[in-house]
């Protein structure tokens, strides 16, 4: 037998010390309520009996006393929470992984796999043996422990029921590597997955030396509908207008008709029927959506109004970034071309300025210098140098260089986007020496020419040689190019604004200078985030539209994004019967071994209790006084 | 209303206190009743007719005895003086009104609880000397606890029971029992021999016998009227208590019980049976009056039972 409560020498000073009370309120004399009576030998003549029997109630009388003190005792001793040795580090120690994933959220098992789920960990945990002890571990994209290794059943049965789902995957990898650290020379491990088994294959596979792994399966149906991809984009040429990709894919095993509906700001846009083959995916274009402000939702069902398996990724979310003019501010001493290109996008406020005029009054968001670096003003914003002197410019300006063009560019920047500069030709300009920091965005065989980078916290583009000294500015990749750079530096992008995809780290742009955010959830609730380089860093975990807020009152910024589950591997929600661990199967659970939980600690103190009510009903039926 | 009020215990509101009419007129009515009662129990006897032991100059031949120098000469039996030549003088059985003394215990117990104990032996006292006065006889009230506190002057005739009511009126119960001493004092203070109604809850430390053979022996009819309040056999308590004796304020520590309640209400019973066997050893008339009984009920009971009357 082993304590394993309060240490003994605490135990026997809090015996000792209710003890000392206990013989102390035995010792003073009781306070007897005074009662006159008119003839006391009459109550001599009936007390004169026990008079005779005083040793025997003097010895109830201590009898009574050595039952508060055996009452102590037994309360002490609980507190001590007295286990049999035996039980103790024989048993198995068990680490319960809860799988949480979106696929979890399936509700083939009513009400969801998630709680068929939870009701068999808790069978588990109701089936550990006496001398078992269980950890609890919510399963999702980053495994969560909810309770300490433990053999209190209460405690691993609310555990369990703090299982929540998330629009993630599940990290099986993870939540094997947190098991086996919990199970690091604990004897007898054992990691139980409860799970649809729509997990992938951790790679590498975890170390589990003298751990067994066991799967307990959940879910009866694979059929369910998913949009797999939402997007959205303004055209270049025309950011009033938008265009909507949203994928979507059937897992069923039959062909499905289904119903993709397109709303907008709350009200329905456009509806289509489509028959999706099983297994197929199907992308549809909605081109030319006009009118939505904001947040565009796609919903999909079938066509017989019915709802499949899994709700989660049957919407999606997209967020279209709010429209801002864009003031540049030109410096050139007149370059029409240049005029031009800017002339094109209507929401941008161009101010044209002499380089004798730089800077003029205002704040701008871009700051193109024709032919000029003069020191850039405060309020310039990004800046763009054409064919820069060497004096001024931020990136070095090298050697001469004639008769080249793009031997090589970065296909995936921003800035180069949709622009065909392959065969163009440049008659002269100079290679530029970029920095460590410096991004090459375009080079000639002879150097870079086109550089792109950030100094003192401004960022710049570079551009080695005069577009004019080129075909370029006859090229419809000319105002595509200066188009890009302008809006890479006022934050607005023609591009595809796909929403953030749950699980995983989002990194969220915040207003310049924030140090503070505070995100708010789809369902509401609020948390503060850290914001790093100029981002929140908040990871994900549930679809639907997100408000981020930095600053207070005159500063405060709000920043509205969408999020979806967008993972067709959660999407396919067939169970499997059957779960591969290191190339091993894993096998059902077995039974608690060591025969049922004992808390002789309850024991003790229903003892007590017993003794407890004994005792109070013999003093005042006057047996024991 | 204060929170302290909260946990104050609620008084019930006293009037000013009622003195109780001890001999109203219902009382004096059935006084009446009890002495027409009383005449047709003795119906026939004439008054003054009882015989006492006293030898004297009555009609009724007793006795002879010596002549002595100074013997009325006309006493003197010549017919006995011709046949034995010897001067004897003829004793004749003295009549005269019988004295009758009602000895009430004044002691604290008396009065113990709401007093109905003492209230209930003053009008038995009452009641008894009216029929005592309607009968001529000569009565006297004696308060008895360890002394004679008070006493009511020998007194007889109807018209005196007014005297009677305002002395057992002015009684007051207090002091311990001590009915050997008491009676000692009050057979020293009163010469005149005759009935001793002794109304007593005999609660005496010093034993109950003490008082009555103090009364037998100084030539007393002793007439034990036993008081008894079942009451006090059945107290209403339970707990641990410390008790105190009402007179000598002796004190013991006791752990009320139903147990202890049964011993006591047997203990208080098997007094009561010692008391009556006691007396009826000792050819004392004896009567239990329990103070709920009505007191002319009570009355009647001691004139039906006989002895108090001859």
């Amino acid at each position: 037998m082993m304590l394993t409560g309060l240490p003994l020498g605490t135990l026997l000073g809090l015996f000792g010390g209710a003890a000392a009370l206990t013989l102390l309120f035995y010792v003073l004399r009781l306070r007897r309520r005074p009662v006159a009576v008119p003839f006391s030998p009459l109550w001599h003549s009936v007390l004169g009996d026990r008079d005779a029997s005083r040793l025997f109630s003097r010895l109830r009388r201590w009898l009574s006393l050595l039952l508060q003190l055996v009452l102590l005792a037994l309360l002490a001793v609980a507190l001590g929470d007295p286990r049999a040795t035996g039980s103790l580090g024989s048993g198995r120690n068990v680490v319960l992984l809860v799988d949480a994933s979106a696929s979890m959220q399936a509700t083939d098992e009513k009400p969801t796999r998630l709680e068929a789920a939870k009701a068999k960990a808790r069978e588990v945990v109701q089936g550990l043996g006496g001398s078992d002890r269980a950890l609890v571990v919510q399963m999702g994209d980053v495994p969560v422990p909810l309770s300490t290794l433990s053999d209190a059943q209460s405690e691993l049965v609310a555990a369990i029921a703090r299982v929540k789902a998330s629009d993630t995957r599940a990290n099986l990898g993870r939540a094997l590597d947190l098991a086996a650290d919990a199970l690091r020379g604990a004897p007898h491990g054992e990691i139980v997955i409860l799970s649809d088994g729509a997990l992938p294959e951790p790679s590498p596979a975890p170390e589990l030396k003298g751990v067994a792994v066991r799967f307990v399966p959940v879910g009866k149906s694979g059929k369910n509908l998913a949009i797999t991809a939402f997007s959205v984009r303004r055209y270049p040429l025309d950011k009033s207008r938008l265009e909507v990709l949203a994928e979507l894919a059937n897992l069923g095993s039959e062909r499905a008709e289904v119903e993709l509906s397109l709303w907008g700001d709350g009200s329905i846009i456009d509806s289509e029927r489509l028959q999706v083959d099983p297994g197929a995916r199907l992308s549809r274009f909605f081109s030319d959506v006009g009118g939505t402000r904001r947040g565009l939702e796609a919903r999909l069902r079938y066509a017989d109004g019915t709802n499949d398996a899994l709700p989660a990724d049957d919407r999606a979310y997209a967020l279209v970034p709010e429209r801002r003019r864009a003031r540049v501010l030109v410096v050139t001493p007149g370059n029409t071309y240049l005029e031009a290109a800017l002339l094109l996008d209507e929401y941008l406020d161009v101010t044209e300025v002499k380089p004798s005029a730089y800077p003029p009054p205002g704040r701008f968001d871009a700051t193109i210098f024709d032919g000029v670096a003069p020191p850039p003003a405060t309020d310039s914003g990004g800046l763009i140098y054409l064919n820069p002197p060497v004096s001024g410019s931020p990136v070095k300006v090298a050697k001469a260089i004639s008769g080249f063009g793009f031997d090589t560019w970065d296909k995936k920047s921003r800035v180069l986007r949709f622009a065909a500069l392959g065969d163009v030709q440049i008659a002269s300009g100079h290679a530029l020496e970029p920095l460590g920091g410096d991004k090459i965005l375009g080079a000639s065989d002879e150097g870079p020419i086109l550089v792109a980078g950030t100094r003192m916290s401004r960022p710049f583009i570079v551009f080695g040689f005069d577009p004019r000294q080129s075909d370029l500015v006859l090229r419809p990749a000319w105002p595509l190019l200066v188009l890009n750079a302008v809006d890479s530096f006022s934050d607005t992008d023609a591009s595809y604004l796909s929403a953030y995809r749950t699980g995983e780290v989002w990194r969220v742009p915040v207003a310049e200078g924030a140090r503070d955010a505070e995100l708010t959830l789809p369902d509401g609730t609020r948390r503060a985030v850290p914001v790093q380089d100029g981002r929140a860093v908040t990871f994900g975990e549930r679809a639907g539209v997100y408000r981020l807020t930095t600053g207070v009152e005159e500063t405060r910024v709000v920043t509205e994004f969408a999020a979806n589950l967008a993972d067709l591997d959660e999407s396919r929600i067939l169970p499997q019967k059957t779960l591969k661990v290191a190339g091993q199967l894993a096998p059902l659970p077995e039974p608690g071994k060591g025969g049922a939980r004992r808390d002789i600690w309850a024991l003790l103190v229903a003892v007590a209790l017993t003794l407890s009510i004994v005792e109070w009903f013999t003093y005042h039926r006057r047996i024991t006084v | 209303m204060g929170i302290l009020e909260l946990f104050q215990r609620k008084k019930t509101p006293r009037g000013p206190a009622k003195r109780v009419e001890l001999f109203d007129d219902e009382f004096q009515r059935k006084l009446e009743m009890l002495a027409l009662v009383s005449r047709r129990v003795f119906a026939g006897r004439l008054r003054a007719e009882r015989r006492s032991k006293k030898k004297g100059s009555g009609v009724e031949f007793a006795d002879h005895r010596d002549y002595a120098p100074g013997d009325d000469f006309r006493s003197i039996d010549w017919n006995v003086y011709r046949r034995f030549g010897r001067l004897l003088v003829r004793l004749y059985e003295e009549e005269e009104d019988l004295s009758i003394y009602f000895l009430v215990d004044c002691s604290a117990s008396m009065g113990f609880g709401d007093g109905k104990k003492f209230d209930q032996a003053r009008r038995l006292a009452a009641a008894l000397a009216y029929v005592g006065l309607a009968n001529l006889d000569r009565v006297t009230i004696v308060g008895v606890n360890d002394a004679v506190p008070e006493r009511l002057p020998t007194t007889r005739g109807k018209g005196r029971i007014f005297k009677v009511f305002r002395f057992l009126e002015g009684l007051e119960p207090g002091g311990p029992t001590d009915l050997g001493e008491a009676l000692r004092k009050f057979a020293a203070q009163h010469k005149r021999r005759g009935l001793a109604v002794l109304i007593s809850d005999f609660y005496d430390p010093a034993g109950f016998e003490h008082g009555i053979n103090v009364l037998r022996f100084e030539g007393f009819e002793p007439y034990v009227i036993h008081l008894v309040d079942k009451g006090e056999a059945a107290p209403a308590l339970d707990g641990d208590l410390l008790l105190v004796d009402c007179e000598t304020g002796d004190e013991r520590e006791v752990t009320v019980t139903p147990g202890l309640l049964g011993r006591l209400r047997t203990a208080f019973s098997e007094y009561q049976t010692r008391i009556e066997h006691f007396c009826t050893s000792k050819r004392v008339p004896y009567l239990a009056a329990d103070v709920s009984t009505p007191f002319d009920e009570t009355v009647l009971s001691a004139l039906r039972r006989g002895g108090f009357l001859k």
